[in-house]
Protein backbone atom coordinates (compact mmCIF):
# COMPACT_ATOMS: atom_id res chain seq x y z
CA UNK A 1 0.00 0.00 0.00
CA UNK A 2 2.61 2.37 0.97
CA UNK A 3 4.62 1.62 -2.91
CA UNK A 4 0.93 3.03 -4.57
CA UNK A 5 0.88 5.85 -2.05
CA UNK A 6 4.38 6.95 -2.68
CA UNK A 7 3.64 6.89 -6.93
CA UNK A 8 0.89 9.24 -5.82
CA UNK A 9 3.64 11.51 -4.23
CA UNK A 10 5.82 11.32 -6.83
CA UNK A 11 3.26 11.37 -9.47
CA UNK A 12 2.17 14.77 -7.82
CA UNK A 13 6.22 16.28 -7.73
CA UNK A 14 6.49 15.65 -11.36
CA UNK A 15 2.77 17.36 -12.13
CA UNK A 16 4.66 20.76 -10.17
CA UNK A 17 8.06 20.46 -12.11
CA UNK A 18 6.07 20.57 -15.26
CA UNK A 19 3.97 23.08 -14.78
CA UNK A 20 7.24 25.32 -13.69
CA UNK A 21 8.34 24.20 -16.79
CA UNK A 22 5.06 25.65 -18.32
CA UNK A 23 5.81 28.94 -16.42
CA UNK A 24 8.74 29.24 -17.76
CA UNK A 25 8.02 28.99 -21.30
CA UNK A 26 4.88 31.34 -21.13
CA UNK A 27 7.07 33.75 -19.72
CA UNK A 28 9.54 33.63 -22.57
CA UNK A 29 6.97 34.33 -24.80
CA UNK A 30 5.27 36.99 -23.14
CA UNK A 31 8.53 38.73 -23.33
CA UNK A 32 9.43 37.78 -26.91
CA UNK A 33 9.83 41.14 -28.01
CA UNK A 34 11.14 42.98 -24.79
CA UNK A 35 14.57 44.11 -25.77
CA UNK A 36 17.38 42.48 -23.67
CA UNK A 37 15.12 39.99 -22.73
CA UNK A 38 17.33 36.79 -22.32
CA UNK A 39 15.08 33.11 -22.45
CA UNK A 40 14.84 31.46 -19.29
CA UNK A 41 15.73 27.53 -19.06
CA UNK A 42 15.41 25.29 -16.10
CA UNK A 43 16.65 21.41 -16.42
CA UNK A 44 15.62 18.54 -13.51
CA UNK A 45 16.96 17.03 -10.51
CA UNK A 46 16.07 13.61 -9.29
CA UNK A 47 15.42 13.77 -5.26
CA UNK A 48 15.47 11.20 -2.84
CA UNK A 49 12.27 9.13 -2.72
CA UNK A 50 12.07 9.22 -6.62
CA UNK A 51 10.45 12.79 -6.95
CA UNK A 52 11.64 14.93 -9.40
CA UNK A 53 12.49 19.18 -8.88
CA UNK A 54 13.19 22.07 -10.70
CA UNK A 55 16.85 23.11 -10.87
CA UNK A 56 17.93 26.57 -10.43
CA UNK A 57 16.31 28.67 -13.49
CA UNK A 58 19.09 29.92 -16.19
CA UNK A 59 19.17 31.94 -18.44
CA UNK A 60 19.89 31.38 -22.40
CA UNK A 61 23.44 32.53 -23.34
CA UNK A 62 22.81 32.41 -26.92
CA UNK A 63 23.36 35.93 -29.18
CA UNK A 64 20.48 38.72 -28.86
CA UNK A 65 18.96 39.35 -32.33
CA UNK A 66 19.92 43.11 -33.87
CA UNK A 67 16.51 44.63 -35.33
CA UNK A 68 17.19 47.37 -37.66
CA UNK A 69 14.36 50.17 -36.67
CA UNK A 70 15.88 53.52 -36.79
CA UNK A 71 12.48 54.95 -35.06
CA UNK A 72 12.63 52.68 -31.60
CA UNK A 73 13.65 54.74 -28.59
CA UNK A 74 16.53 52.26 -28.03
CA UNK A 75 18.34 52.07 -31.38
CA UNK A 76 21.75 53.37 -31.65
CA UNK A 77 23.56 55.75 -34.35
CA UNK A 78 23.47 52.95 -37.31
CA UNK A 79 19.43 52.37 -36.02
CA UNK A 80 19.90 48.71 -34.19
CA UNK A 81 18.16 48.11 -30.73
CA UNK A 82 19.08 44.64 -28.90
CA UNK A 83 15.88 42.29 -28.96
CA UNK A 84 15.49 39.08 -27.25
CA UNK A 85 16.66 35.81 -27.56
CA UNK A 86 13.35 33.70 -27.72
CA UNK A 87 12.57 31.88 -30.46
CA UNK A 88 8.45 31.08 -31.06
CA UNK A 89 9.24 28.04 -32.63
CA UNK A 90 11.13 26.61 -30.09
CA UNK A 91 9.03 27.82 -26.98
CA UNK A 92 5.76 26.29 -28.63
CA UNK A 93 7.60 23.38 -28.96
CA UNK A 94 8.93 23.04 -25.21
CA UNK A 95 5.07 24.06 -23.99
CA UNK A 96 4.06 20.87 -26.06
CA UNK A 97 6.57 18.95 -24.86
CA UNK A 98 5.61 19.64 -20.89
CA UNK A 99 1.79 19.34 -21.46
CA UNK A 100 2.30 15.89 -22.79
CA UNK A 101 4.66 15.01 -19.64
CA UNK A 102 1.92 16.61 -17.47
CA UNK A 103 -0.92 14.81 -18.98
CA UNK A 104 1.68 11.18 -18.65
CA UNK A 105 1.54 12.16 -14.71
CA UNK A 106 -1.71 12.67 -14.67
CA UNK A 107 -2.71 9.56 -15.90
CA UNK A 108 -0.57 7.65 -13.40
CA UNK A 109 -1.78 9.57 -10.82
CA UNK A 110 -4.72 8.49 -11.77
CA UNK A 111 -4.01 5.02 -12.28
CA UNK A 112 -2.65 4.66 -8.56
CA UNK A 113 -5.56 5.78 -7.28
CA UNK A 114 -8.14 3.43 -8.96
CA UNK A 115 -5.85 0.86 -7.92
CA UNK A 116 -5.66 1.26 -4.20
CA UNK A 117 -9.98 1.55 -4.90
CA UNK A 118 -9.76 -1.21 -6.33
CA UNK A 119 -8.01 -3.34 -3.92
CA UNK A 120 -10.11 -2.15 -0.87
CA UNK A 121 -13.13 -2.90 -3.16
CA UNK A 122 -12.48 -6.67 -2.29
CA UNK A 123 -12.88 -5.61 0.90
CA UNK A 124 -15.99 -4.50 0.56
CA UNK A 125 -17.76 -7.56 -1.15
CA UNK B 1 -32.28 -6.79 49.37
CA UNK B 2 -33.75 -3.63 48.40
CA UNK B 3 -33.62 -2.49 45.23
CA UNK B 4 -33.13 1.12 45.26
CA UNK B 5 -31.88 4.02 43.19
CA UNK B 6 -28.45 4.37 44.65
CA UNK B 7 -27.56 1.15 44.24
CA UNK B 8 -28.29 1.20 40.67
CA UNK B 9 -26.03 4.38 40.59
CA UNK B 10 -23.30 2.68 42.30
CA UNK B 11 -23.59 -0.06 39.69
CA UNK B 12 -23.36 2.58 36.76
CA UNK B 13 -20.74 4.26 38.20
CA UNK B 14 -18.78 0.83 38.54
CA UNK B 15 -19.13 -0.08 34.65
CA UNK B 16 -18.43 3.04 33.61
CA UNK B 17 -14.73 2.78 36.02
CA UNK B 18 -14.51 -0.69 33.83
CA UNK B 19 -14.96 0.49 30.57
CA UNK B 20 -12.29 3.55 30.57
CA UNK B 21 -8.92 3.30 28.83
CA UNK B 22 -5.71 2.50 30.16
CA UNK B 23 -3.41 5.54 29.47
CA UNK B 24 -0.42 3.26 30.44
CA UNK B 25 -1.03 0.12 28.55
CA UNK B 26 0.91 -0.41 25.26
CA UNK B 27 -0.34 0.75 22.36
CA UNK B 28 -1.75 -2.35 20.17
CA UNK B 29 -1.73 -1.91 16.81
CA UNK B 30 -5.28 -1.00 16.26
CA UNK B 31 -4.40 1.66 18.32
CA UNK B 32 -1.25 2.87 15.78
CA UNK B 33 -3.81 2.41 12.69
CA UNK B 34 -6.52 4.91 14.12
CA UNK B 35 -3.32 7.39 15.11
CA UNK B 36 -2.11 7.31 11.34
CA UNK B 37 -5.45 8.11 10.12
CA UNK B 38 -6.13 10.80 11.99
CA UNK B 39 -2.84 12.32 11.15
CA UNK B 40 -3.89 11.65 7.51
CA UNK B 41 -6.99 13.58 7.88
CA UNK B 42 -5.38 16.63 9.82
CA UNK B 43 -2.88 16.68 6.99
CA UNK B 44 -5.11 16.63 4.43
CA UNK B 45 -6.96 19.48 6.36
CA UNK B 46 -3.80 22.06 6.83
CA UNK B 47 -2.98 21.60 3.31
CA UNK B 48 -6.81 23.05 2.45
CA UNK B 49 -6.30 25.74 4.44
CA UNK B 50 -3.07 27.15 2.87
CA UNK B 51 -3.86 26.47 -0.51
CA UNK B 52 -7.13 28.69 0.35
CA UNK B 53 -4.86 31.20 1.55
CA UNK B 54 -2.44 30.91 -1.87
CA UNK B 55 0.44 29.45 0.16
CA UNK B 56 0.00 25.96 -1.11
CA UNK B 57 -0.01 24.72 -4.87
CA UNK B 58 -3.00 22.80 -6.20
CA UNK B 59 -1.12 19.84 -6.68
CA UNK B 60 -0.13 19.03 -3.19
CA UNK B 61 -3.64 19.53 -1.96
CA UNK B 62 -5.15 16.78 -5.18
CA UNK B 63 -2.32 14.77 -3.45
CA UNK B 64 -3.25 15.25 0.48
CA UNK B 65 -7.07 14.99 -0.37
CA UNK B 66 -6.50 11.92 -2.27
CA UNK B 67 -4.43 10.08 0.67
CA UNK B 68 -7.30 11.61 2.69
CA UNK B 69 -9.92 9.73 0.64
CA UNK B 70 -7.97 6.54 0.46
CA UNK B 71 -7.25 6.73 4.55
CA UNK B 72 -11.11 7.01 5.53
CA UNK B 73 -11.83 4.53 2.67
CA UNK B 74 -9.45 1.99 4.75
CA UNK B 75 -11.25 2.86 7.54
CA UNK B 76 -14.40 2.38 6.73
CA UNK B 77 -14.15 -1.38 4.95
CA UNK B 78 -11.89 -1.83 8.72
CA UNK B 79 -14.92 -0.92 10.69
CA UNK B 80 -17.61 -2.50 8.48
CA UNK B 81 -15.42 -5.93 8.58
CA UNK B 82 -15.08 -5.92 12.48
CA UNK B 83 -18.75 -4.84 12.76
CA UNK B 84 -19.81 -7.99 10.91
CA UNK B 85 -17.50 -10.12 12.71
CA UNK B 86 -19.03 -8.94 15.87
CA UNK B 87 -22.46 -9.89 14.52
CA UNK B 88 -21.71 -13.40 13.39
CA UNK B 89 -20.65 -13.90 16.66
CA UNK B 90 -23.93 -12.39 18.37
CA UNK B 91 -25.99 -14.73 16.09
CA UNK B 92 -24.23 -18.05 17.57
CA UNK B 93 -27.24 -20.13 19.12
CA UNK B 94 -26.29 -20.56 22.61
Amino acid sequence: MSDLLQSLSISGSGMKAQSHRIRLTSENIANADTPGYRRKTSDFHSMAGGTVENGPVRLDRAELEQIHNPDHPLADERGNYLGSNVEMIVEIADAREAQRSYEANLKLFDQARQMTMGLLELLKR
Amino acid sequence: MELTTSLAASGYLSARDAAKADPHSPKSNLTKMGEEFLTALNSGEEVAKSTMLGQSDPHSLVQALSATELAVETAVTLRDKVVEAYQEILRMPV
